[in-house]
């Protein structure tokens, strides 16, 4: 079976194309849907396995990246998005849609407990927007079926408020859980250790995603569909130049689509 | 009553990190969002829980142990969207709106301790705010106490009704007090004027004839919109006036034909599809898709509020995208700006006794770069090219280029996608933000030279998202409908040139002024025409379609109104709760402005040549060369701006291994398609000092230059013209002009690539006065800058700049003459010299298509068109991009070492080859004089040029990244 995918869009949410491409590419069926409609309509979240919360400026960032829109869909939506998570489903937040989940509290969701904030998607520690392209390490006992097989990832961040913070009782909980899914490293493989560009935002413990604990919702800063093929890259001429020298064809896939990929396979079985 | 929540931040907040470094030493910041209303449920739990984050954020509860407090927050009337975010949240948290008004406006406190004076305080105030636009409050800890607090400000606008109808205005009256009446504005009863019309003597008779005729005296309204719609702003007049023997114009003479010729040459290769028509020119992409283009200045606003000015200009230009055809998708932004070095202050004011100072250059710079920050990225669109340019004239006024591509079907509905109608009968809706006195003459204002007399209701703060909102419902939902016939921005001039112009294809219009919605009660009705409120189009309805148009548009969050009907009555008409107060004949509001003949003169420029002797070492030149800020790195911008957006970004503002920032970049409009639309700027405003036409014909060369190197092909690249000049009422100055304008026909008929957008600003002065109080006028250097926009067939040919691997083969392709003079070398030493660079178009031709030819068949490995700082900075920025050495030999020449290294002669690209393409290299360039090997890629890390400099390219990237690495 072929899964459905809801994309939200509306009020500045921006990355809602580009994110139907990548679930498309990864052949799966998409829509982009206004949250709005989806308002006036909750029940087309029952017709759907998969719900997206895509990249933007939500409200222009005010009150908190997130907050806002986090705000409208706790007070507008709140029931139905629960049923949702708590069936068998997948979400994703990426971007300012980490940061709408995280305000929303569908993670970290420890002990099931979804609708509590404990943790914190806030301004960078550069006080800059940071547009860069960034290496990750993927925990390897995460079981969230989003990041099946993966190790590492280079993809791009884009963002003001993209660093991480939470109580220490919190971060020890999800490690317990392996929430602690996805981090920034050098490009090395080492850990970056706070430092920046290679932590381009300050986030505790490095950490650039995480999921809940049952793996099914992952919300993370860095975006997997700008990172899709080969010709995204920063440094794709440079593998351009270096394949046409070898005499073979470059990839066109690259490290983002691992992501999109899963979601199509976890649905698969 | 006014309720009060204050949201304290954690101590670590990213945001009080960079005051904490700017105040230094060991200062203590916390910083506090303020938000008030005068709603009793802001006093509610709900509402606060919404605007806190419980997990870094703590509610009412500031800490005690701070020295100083100082808070910030927005004048009455100035758009804050933080505050329209807290009204939805506190609306959304109510169940009924009991208990009036929901309005909640934002400020930010910060909570300082340390040992700081309140002069320290006072400095970060003013670095922190704009009193045009914001208030600041500075209470010590004791005064804190004393008051309870900083007191709950609500910046309530409360205008009174005065003025609430339209007035008339006595035209009958001599020609000293029609000047006044042109330079000041009209006269309120109080005595007082309304600001600057910007209408000349000329024009002011031409209107009272007209209104003899009609045998009555003009209301304010009218008045006010002739001033608009005949604004240099908006009508071009100097591009149009007939200049010495040029009775057609320069625009009509030179620009568009310009374009007619290259069209009419190219027959079934023609790339044009709509030209100067539109609010964008529009170019083929491919069978299925346009892509548009227009750039945009928005120089003066910038000047008094660089924030606002360049958030404006951003979405504002954003618009003219939505608003080409039927309505193109904003898919790529792009930018360009023009400062004073930022590390100086020169501290001029606007009057003689020095209590109203300029912005510095530095807090104009910062406020620029953040003003285009927030509305690209808020907008959702990638920004992956532009550039900034230094010189110290930029003082008075900078340059703020702003730029936005767009794409859109090339047919809608089986219909082209670029022809629209108001037709008679149509409604005139009018969507997006509602009106307000932000704005008030800002067309005429940008008009003229910036002095005391500057309004400050000229500035408007952009309301990005209210924007995004409009476009995704018009662009991606309703457009496809066909529920309207006719889309324009509103610009300068607002409702009265969107809607005048609109009606210019049905033949007249009525508005009735009482329907616009609006900010807040007591605008006069003149004032609502032509206010310059941002984030709103204007559409043609036809009356079946209005009630769903309005209702899908409330449905996303977007306001829409019926505010009149297109007519075929030849008069435009406005009345005000059915009283008429404008009725003008659609003639002459467009065609009866006078005409006026100009004159020109010219005197080339220029200092006797400098004298050099060669120097035996060039190493420490050229490190100075490239900290220069005119060459060294940008990057600090283009990390700001989101590039990546869309998913489409394939050569970035940021190239290789070492980040070096290149002014060309490659962007995928459509996924699915192996397209890219490849973008590029230059201006080079020095040369202006000796030849306008070497100024312009080197900026046309470079915007050209650039899309070849990258991979572009120069039969499918168009260009846009944006002329900043200055004193443009001056022989002199028009005869620079002239000049500029007869080189690019030239040019541009030569490469046969056609102009299909363009804007000027030609009045970028500032009078006002030194620190002495001395008088000084400060003129930014006559400036043209081209835009090119082109079409790669796939991506996968681009090329980048940074060399890729050691042993491969360096070249430099076209010749390099002694012609150092108006160059970054020269202004180095502190000369300017006179052998300004003279561009030979027909010999760049032919390098550009060899060079076309090498790329699409894959021999280069990478280009880089040589700039300003010449041969010497592109080697220096190659080995900074690829972190590699370079082992090079200069080509004989006859030059000095000086002019080899660092002359700026244009038509010259440097490339790197794989030693296993050389042959085929070589033989492509066949029979072309000008392709010298001057060395390889080398193993070690220097950059060396034999006899002349070696120097370590980690130096070379030091130099390059340190000046602005602070910004």
């Amino acid at each position: 079976m072929s899964a459905n995918v809801l994309i939200l869009s509306g009020y500045g949410l921006n990355c809602e194309e580009e994110t139907l491409h990548a679930f498309e590419y990864a052949g799966l069926k998409g829509r982009i849907r206004h949250i709005n409609d989806l308002i006036e309509n909750p029940k087309e979240l029952e017709e759907v396995q998969i719900l997206a919360v895509p990249g933007g400026f939500s409200y222009g960032d005010d009150t908190g990246s997130g907050n806002a829109f986090a705000q409208k869909m706790k007070l507008a939506l709140w029931e139905p998005v629960r049923r949702f998570v708590e069936r068998d489903t997948l979400t994703i937040g990426i971007c300012n849609g980490c940061q709408i989940v995280a305000n929303l509290g569908l993670i970290p969701g420890i002990d099931k407990k979804y609708g509590e904030r404990l943790v914190a998607v806030t301004y960078n520690m550069t006080a800059r927007y940071q547009c860069r392209w960034i290496d990750l390490s993927v925990n390897e006992n995460s079981r969230s079926p989003w990041l099946s097989g993966g190790r590492k990832m280079h993809i791009p961040v884009a963002h003001g408020e993209g660093r991480f913070m939470m109580d220490e009782s919190t971060l020890v909980a999800l490690r317990k859980c392996n929430q602690v899914a996805i981090s920034y490293i050098r490009p090395d493989g080492s850990a970056a250790g706070g430092e920046f560009p290679f932590n381009p935002n300050g986030s505790q413990a490095d950490i650039a995603g995480v999921t809940d604990e049952s793996g099914r919702v992952l919300a993370l800063m860095p975006h997997p569909e700008r990172g899709m093929f080969t010709w995204q890259r920063d440094d794709y001429h440079e593998l351009k130049d270096r394949a046409a020298r070898e005499g073979r064809e470059l990839p066109e896939e690259s490290d983002g689509i691992l992501v999109f990929r899963n979601a199509a396979r976890y649905f698969e079985g | 009553m006014a309720y009060r929540i204050e949201v304290l931040g954690h101590e670590e907040d990213g945001r009080a990190l960079r005051i904490r470094n700017a105040l230094g030493g060991d200062a203590g910041v916390r910083v506090v969002d303020v938000y008030t209303s005068e709603h009793k449920a802001a006093a509610g739990s709900t509402f606060k829980s919404a605007l806190a984050n419980p997990v870094v954020q703590k509610v009412d509860a500031l800490p005690q142990d701070f020295d100083w407090a100082l808070e910030i927050g927005f004048l009455p009337g100035v758009t804050d969207n933080t505050g329209h975010t807290a009204e939805e949240l506190l609306r959304l948290s109510v169940n009924d709106h009991e208990g009036g008004s929901t309005a909640c406006y934002s400020a930010r406190l910060y909570l300082i301790t340390g040992k700081v004076t309140r002069e320290d305080i006072a400095a970060l105030a003013g670095d922190l705010s704009n009193r045009l636009i914001q208030r600041a409050t500075i209470k010590s800890r004791d005064e804190f106490v004393r008051d309870g607090g900083m007191g709950a400000v609500v910046p309530k606008v409360m205008l009174d009704n005065k003025g609430l109808v339209a007035d008339a205005v006595e035209l009958e009256i001599n020609d000293q007090e029609l000047e006044t009446l042109g330079k000041q504005g009209i006269k309120n009863e109080d005595g007082s004027r309304r600001g600057p019309l910007g209408l000349s003597l000329l024009y002011l008779q031409a209107i009272r004839d007209y209104f003899r005729s009609e045998g009555r005296n003009p209301k304010d309204i009218e008045i006010e919109t002739l001033a608009q719609t005949w604004s240099e702003h908006c009508k071009h007049t100097i591009f149009a006036s007939p200049i010495d023997e040029v009775k057609d114009g320069l625009y009509r003479h030179y620009i568009k034909r310009a374009t007619m010729e290259i069209r009419e040459k190219r027959g079934d290769g023609d790339i044009c599809v709509s030209v100067f028509s539109d609010n964008a020119g529009g170019i083929i992409f491919d069978e299925e898709y346009l892509i548009c283009d227009k750039v945009e200045t928005h120089n003066s606003p910038s000047a008094l509020d660089p924030f606002g000015g360049a958030i404006t200009g951003i979405v504002g230009v954003n618009r003219d995208c939505m608003g080409f055809g039927l309505g193109a998708k904003p898919v790529i932004n792009r930018y360009g700006f023009c400062f004073a070095d930022p590390r100086q202050n020169p501290g001029y004011f606007r009057d003689p006794k020095g209590t109203d100072p300029m912005l510095s250059p530095a807090k104009i710079m910062n406020g620029v770069v953040a003003g285009v920050e927030s509305g690209g990225n808020c907008s959702g669109i990638p920004t992956p090219q532009g550039f900034v340019y230094f010189d110290d004239r930029f003082a008075g006024k900078p340059l703020v280029f702003v730029g936005t591509i767009g794409l859109i079907p090339r047919t809608i509905n089986g219909q082209p996608s670029h022809v629209k109608k108001a037709r008679p009968g149509d409604k005139i809706v009018m969507a997006g933000g509602r009106v307000g006195r932000d704005g008030i003459h800002g067309a005429t204002f940008s008009s003229v030279a910036l002095d005391e007399g500057s309004p400050a209701t000229a500035v408007q703060i952009g309301d990005p998202i209210t924007q995004k909102k409009m476009s995704d419902a018009l662009i991606k939902e309703i457009r496809e409908k066909g529920w309207y016939t006719a889309i324009t921005d509103n610009g300068a001039g607002g409702l009265s040139s969107s809607v005048g112009e609109m009606a210019g294809q049905s033949g007249g219009f009525h508005v009735e002024l009482e329907r616009v919605p609006l900010k807040y009660p007591g605008m006069a009705p003149w004032e609502i025409w032509i206010s310059e409120s941002q984030e709103r189009m204007t559409l043609a309805v036809p009356p079946e379609h209005t009630e769903a148009l309005i209702a899908h548009l409330a449905r996303r969050g977007v306001e829409a109104t019926v505010i009149g009907t297109y007519t075929d009555s030849g008069r435009a008409n406005v009345s005000w709760h059915g009283e008429t107060i404008m009725d003008l004949s659609m003639d002459f509001l467009h065609d009866g402005i006078p005409e006026t003949p100009l004159v020109t003169t010219f005197t080339r420029g220029g200092t006797a040549e400098a004298k050099l002797a060669d120097k035996a070492d060039y190493g420490p030149d050229l490190l100075a060369m490239t900290a220069r800020l005119n060459i060294c790195s940008k990057e600090f911008i283009a990390t700001q701006y989101d590039h990546e957006v869309q998913a489409g970004s394939v050569l970035k503002p940021l190239q290789g291994p070492g980040r070096v920032y290149a002014e060309t970049s490659i962007t995928k409009p459509v996924l699915k398609s192996p397209k890219g639309v490849i973008l590029s700027q230059a201006l080079f405003p020095r040369y202006s000092d000796i030849d306008t036409a070497a100024m312009a014909a080197a900026g046309l060369d470079m915007a050209v230059r650039n899309i070849i190197a990258a991979g572009g092909d120069i039969k499918h690249t168009a260009l846009l013209d944006n002329f900043c000049w200055c004193s443009s009422d001056e022989p002199e100055r028009l005869g620079q002009l002239k000049r500029a304008v007869e080189t690019i026909y030239t040019l541009a008929v030569q490469y046969e690539t056609p102009f299909i957008s363009g804007k000027d600003s030609m009045f970028n002065d500032f009078k006002g006065y030194d620190s002495a109080g001395k008088a000084i006028k400060v003129s930014a250097p006559p400036t043209l800058l081209i835009s090119s926009i082109g079409v790669i067939d796939d991506v996968k040919k681009s090329v980048s700049m940074a060399p890729k691997a050691a042993g491969d083969l360096v070249y430099l392709l076209g010749a390099t003459k002694d012609e150092l003079g108006g160059s970054e070398y020269y202004d180095h030493l502190g000369h300017l010299g006179s052998n300004v660079p003279e561009t030979d178009g027909h010999q760049n031709l032919r390098l550009y298509k060899l060079l076309g030819r090498a790329t699409r068949d894959r021999l280069i490995a990478s280009a880089y068109a040589v700039g300003l700082g010449g041969l010497g900075v592109a080697l220096a920025k190659k080995a900074i991009a690829g972190r590699t050495g370079l082992d090079i030999t200069l080509p004989s020449s006859g030059l000095s070492k000086a002019a080899m290294l660092f002359s700026e002669s244009t038509g010259r690209v440097v490339v790197t080859v794989a030693p296993q393409n050389r042959k085929e290299f070589e033989r492509n360039f066949k029979g072309y004089e000008q392709c010298h090997m001057i060395g390889s890629v080398s193993f070690s890390e220097n950059l060396l040029i034999r006899d002349v400099l070696s120097v370590k390219t980690a130096d070379l990237e030091e130099a390059y990244k340190a000046p602005l690495r602070g910004y």
